[in-house]
């Protein structure tokens, strides 16, 4: 198919800009189209990656362990974490309520951690994989971060219903706050990531 | 003068520009297309990017709705719930409200940023740049805008906060009495509104005429002092 061999910008000097994608050499400095700053690579890719990666996991631990919501009412007080809530609506038969707790809050930042992990793993040459998987999952961590919000929302739209004649209140717990940094943190993290740094490793290996 | 004629490929001011892949970095020639092509790289087979049909006039068009919605959509609450003879109502800036109230700023400004501020830049910059372009124009500060507008995109989660409220009516749903307001129908084209605006337009398309626009003439090719 392919008639010349492939050149490769960074080999010419040439960075393409990270905000409106224009190539021009590396050696100006600036983007002569939109003004950002230009670099081969995103400066510091993988640090900032495993940096943001290693917050998101710190503020997994209480987002998971501490209530999300407190409940009281005239029955006294109720604490629910995540995981409790999910295990409460689904012995109470709401199975898409609980499904759909359970995949934004615990499945997707699980996931995503992992898979930011795996490609910083196979951007230092530790772990390889096909080129298409690797694409694949850096467009899947891109895209599915943000609906991890969602508990987050809830948590905010009841406090603003349940609020029935003093009969009932919610509250938001600490674990809304450590969650919605998860988000943040992965979001950021997935930002930072430079995924040419893949086809880089994978140019430094002599094809057998 | 209109500049956007249908079925044509974006205007461009050099003629012999070169893309590399934001994956690969295989540098290739970045050919014009016509309306519903889409260039991929050579090398690994990534989008590098498209030629999506009426891009600007979509975009124009959804950013306006997005802005009339997104007034009835704050301006209206999404429902009134109501039992034991007490009512409460929804809305975006009430839930952030509801969360300050409750000893969580950080919270609310966090509610307010994902569902308000964000939507906001992003369909404000988007019509602040789209409309003008339509004309072959650039109005002033428009790099600047369209900065804002990329950095924007990821952090406008209005379709995460209407999934929230599925949730949340599910789990409320056989507590009390609820009757849907404007505010909801609203919100519901919002999102929709916005989809169809950022999904109409190429970032490659929207800076290559925007370079058109803010400075049309070519420059001299580069003089390399050092080689
Ligand atoms: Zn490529």
């Amino acid at each position: 198919m392919k008639s010349e061999p492939v050149r490769f910008a960074a080999d010419l000097g040439l960075a393409s800009c990270h905000t409106c994608g224009k190539l021009s050499p590396v050696k100006s400095g600036h983007c002569p189209r939109c003004g950002s700053g230009l670099h081969l690579r995103k400066p510091d890719s993988l640090a900032r990656t495993l940096a943001f990666l290693l917050g998101s996991i710190a503020f997994y631990i209480p987002a998971m362990s501490l209530p999300v919501m407190n409940v009281s009412g005239l029955g006294g007080g109720e604490q629910s974490t995540i995981l409790s809530g999910v295990v409460t609506f689904w012995e109470m038969g709401s199975y898409p309520v609980a499904i759909i707790i359970f995949t934004a809050s615990v499945l997707i930042p699980i996931l995503k951690i992992a898979a930011l992990a795996w490609l910083c793993l196979a951007a230092t040459g530790r772990f390889s994989g096909t080129h298409k998987k690797m694409a694949l999952t850096y467009h899947i961590t891109e895209l599915v971060g943000r609906w991890s919000m969602v508990d987050v929302f809830v948590v905010a739209i009841l406090a603003c219903l349940v609020r029935l004649g003093n009969l009932m209140t919610i509250t938001p717990g600490p674990a809304a706050l450590s969650f919605a940094a998860v988000v943040i943190l992965t979001m950021l993290s997935a930002m930072s990531f430079d995924p040419r740094l893949l086809w880089d490793q994978r140019r430094a290996t002599p094809t057998p | 003068m209109r500049r956007h004629h249908h079925g044509l490929p974006w205007p461009r001011r050099d003629r012999d520009e070169q893309v590399a892949c934001e994956f690969c970095d295989a540098v290739q020639p970045a050919p014009r297309l016509r309306e519903g092509e889409g260039a991929y790289c050579g090398n690994c087979g990534e989008l590098l990017y498209q030629n999506r049909p009426r891009s600007l006039s979509r975009a124009t068009g959804f950013s306006i709705a997005a802005l009339i919605f997104m007034l009835l959509a704050h301006s209206f609450p999404f429902l009134t719930m109501s039992a034991a003879g007490a009512s409460t109502k929804l809305s975006l800036i009430r839930c952030a409200r509801a969360l300050s109230h409750d000893g969580d700023v950080l919270l609310s400004w966090l509610c307010i940023f994902f569902t308000i501020i964000a939507p906001l830049a992003l369909v404000g910059s988007l019509l602040y740049m789209s409309a003008p372009l339509l004309y072959g124009r650039a109005l002033p500060g428009a790099l600047q805008i369209a900065r804002w507008f990329q950095r924007s995109e990821p952090w406008a989660m209005l379709e995460v906060f209407l999934l929230g409220f599925i949730v949340s009516l599910l789990k409320l749903g056989h507590l009390a009495e609820i009757h849907f307001n404007i505010g909801l129908w609203s919100l519901v084209a919002l999102v929709i509104c916005i989809a169809g605006a950022t999904a109409g337009i190429d970032r490659r398309e929207l800076w290559d005429r925007l370079e058109l626009a803010v400075d049309p003439a070519p420059k001299p090719e580069p003089v390399d002092r050092a080689g």
